[in-house]
């Protein structure tokens, strides 16, 4: 395990900013640290980073526990690197900004030059090697840092916000070069971000952050409901407790009647895409695709049942019966999509 | 009469005046090796005060700042206690030599360089710190990051020192004693010509001095230009 953090509390003075009771987070994947402004997801990267210590709990990193005495820290800074929100460049050139990581670590002067240009490449910077780092616009010098983390091969790459305050184009950039970190160099990337497709694009798992806690309310595929009435097993949900948002027939058995929150998992919902697959016997909703796209090597379909509902599915089972946008298609929700939160 | 002082005076700049220059040289040796001796005092020094939190810290810089308004006739006296014949450091004769005044001058300009150190290391945003601990720096490469950031600010710093002790006269005249050759500087020149009455020297002096004091500032305002620039 690359992460195991328990228990895990920052204070800053009487404020707790970070209570986290348990998270791990394996190596060579993506995370996504989603969560509104303020719920401490800027003060998890910078612990992950081993730039802040805890006021109480463990962080263990690769198996061992992290001890905050000055040598230790600097030997983990070297495997985890950090690129802020809205990152510094140290006065000089580019290629000077890039260089200093390998420099701290003593790397010779020979490999130092062909690991910065390949950096440099990788971030589509080359041709600014020489530049004044001051004079470089907001994604240039993001890019820049990306390339000044990434020149030092980290086993860890922890992003704060890494499209954030950049033009479309420097987002898309920025995407690739992180999807290309963890895919070809197997660096674990860690990153936040507001956006729900990126972390849908990027990370294997989302980790929710909501007043410095672990939330699984990722509002997807969330709702508070009603259930109205049971038939045979099956109970009939409806939304926010009107009769006119009707989720419809659920099969469940892990709701009493009354009121619930309930999040439905997008990859166990089941869309038919021809009339033929449709059970019989199983209740299933109709609804309309409105989106689809490629994330993490599945399929993400938005289909709209009278409220958008997330579904994902495998490419190959996508594959065998490609559904359309605009088609009508059949969604049927098991007992195991459901889930109370 | 000042009209003809002045032309007298520059009379003597033109024709490269052999005293004249002795008194300019004696002031500038001793200058700058005062600046540095509180350089390799005052930088490492303003430094740790604003690198490091420590108990006390307001109260040291509560004590530098009000070093900063030290008369030099006060430090002139203390040094003249402790270095005359029947002073603690006595024994080394000390007393009207170049030394003397470096060492009433390093203790007049050590506040000044260590207060303008931690103003400008202050000044320095802590991302570059977080940053430089982030790609994995040990404290001193660290703290060679801050210091190459606030560079401009560490050298206005020691200009506004260098220009501090040129222009001081009282530890120049306790501790140096005004000797031709030896111990006369500018300032203690200019008061002692004043004295004779005699104002081309001084005159002449004041020319140089002011002439001193007009490039230093350029200097430290080019450089604190450069740390506005980089601000934005």
């Amino acid at each position: 395990m690359l992460y195991e953090l328990s228990t895990l509390k920052k204070k800053f003075g009487d404020r707790v900013v970070l209570d986290i009771s348990s998270l791990s987070l394996e190596a060579r994947k993506v995370y996504a640290l989603i969560g509104p402004n303020g719920a401490g997801k800027t003060t998890l990267l910078n612990h992950l980073a081993f730039l802040d210590q805890p006021t109480a709990g463990e962080i263990r990193f690769q198996n061992e526990a992290v001890a905050y005495d000055q040598r230790n820290l600097v030997q983990l800074r070297r495997q985890v690197v950090l690129v802020d929100q809205t990152p510094i460049l140290f006065s000089g050139s580019v290629w000077k900004n890039v260089e200093f990581g390998l420099r701290v670590r003593g790397v010779p002067r020979k490999d130092r030059a062909i690991r910065i240009s390949t950096a440099l490449e990788r971030v589509g910077m080359s041709g600014f090697a020489g530049a004044d780092s001051h004079g470089l616009s907001g994604g240039e010098v993001k890019r820049v840092a990306l390339a000044r983390a990434l020149v030092l091969e980290p086993e860890v790459l922890l992003c704060d916000e890494p499209t954030a305050n950049v033009d479309q184009q420097n987002q898309e950039v920025i995407l690739k070069i992180l999807e290309h970190a963890n895919s070809m160099q197997n660096t674990s990337v860690i990153f936040s971000t507001h956006y729900l497709s990126q972390s849908r694009r990027l990370a294997h798992q989302t980790v929710l952050l909501q007043n410095g806690a672990l939330s699984f309310d990722s509002n997807e595929n969330t709702f508070d409901v009603v259930i109205t009435q049971e038939r045979a097993g099956y109970k009939c949900l409806c939304l926010d407790n009107t009769e006119n948002q009707r989720l419809g027939e659920v099969e469940t058995s892990r709701l009493e009647k009354g009121s619930a929150r309930i999040r439905l998992i997008p990859s166990r919902i089941i869309l038919h895409v021809s009339e033929d697959s449709r059970p019989n016997n199983i209740p299933s909703h109709t609804g309309t695709v409105r989106k689809i796209a490629i994330e993490n090597n599945a399929v993400r379909i938005i289909v709209d049942v009278g409220i958008e509902l997330s579904v994902v599915m495998s490419i190959p089972r996508y594959r065998e019966q490609p559904p359309l946008v605009g088609q009508q298609v059949g969604v049927e929700i098991p007992d195991k999509a459901v889930i109370v939160v | 009469m000042l009209l003809d002082s002045l032309k007298s005076a520059f009379l003597l700049l033109v024709s490269l005046d052999p005293e004249l220059f002795e008194i300019v040289g004696v002031s500038l040796n001793v200058s700058f090796f005062s600046t540095l001796a509180a350089a390799i005092i005052g930088l490492p020094l303003g430094f740790v005060v604003a690198f490091h939190s420590f108990a006390g810290k307001r109260f040291t810089l509560t004590c530098l700042n009000t070093l900063l308004a030290l008369p030099t006739v006060v430090i002139g006296l203390v040094v003249y206690s402790l270095i005359s014949r029947r002073g603690v450091l006595g024994p080394l004769e000390l007393l009207y030599t170049q030394k003397a005044i470096i060492i009433g001058q390093v203790i007049l300009i050590i506040p000044l360089i260590t207060t303008l150190t931690i103003a400008a290391i202050s000044k320095i945003d802590n991302r570059y710190r977080n940053t430089a601990l982030t790609l994995g720096a040990n404290q001193r490469q660290i703290a060679w990051v801050i210091f190459r950031e606030a560079r401009y600010g560490i050298v206005a710093a020691i200009i506004a020192a260098f220009g501090r002790v040129i222009a001081e006269v009282g530890i120049s005249m306790m501790l140096g004693g005004n000797a031709k050759g030896f111990t006369r500087t500018m300032t203690t020149a200019m008061a002692l010509e004043y004295d004779k009455g005699e104002f081309i020297l001084a005159v002449a002096l004041g020319m140089i001095l002011m002439t001193c004091a007009f490039a230093i500032n350029m200097v430290f305002h080019f450089f604190q230009g450069r740390i506005k620039t980089d601000a934005v």
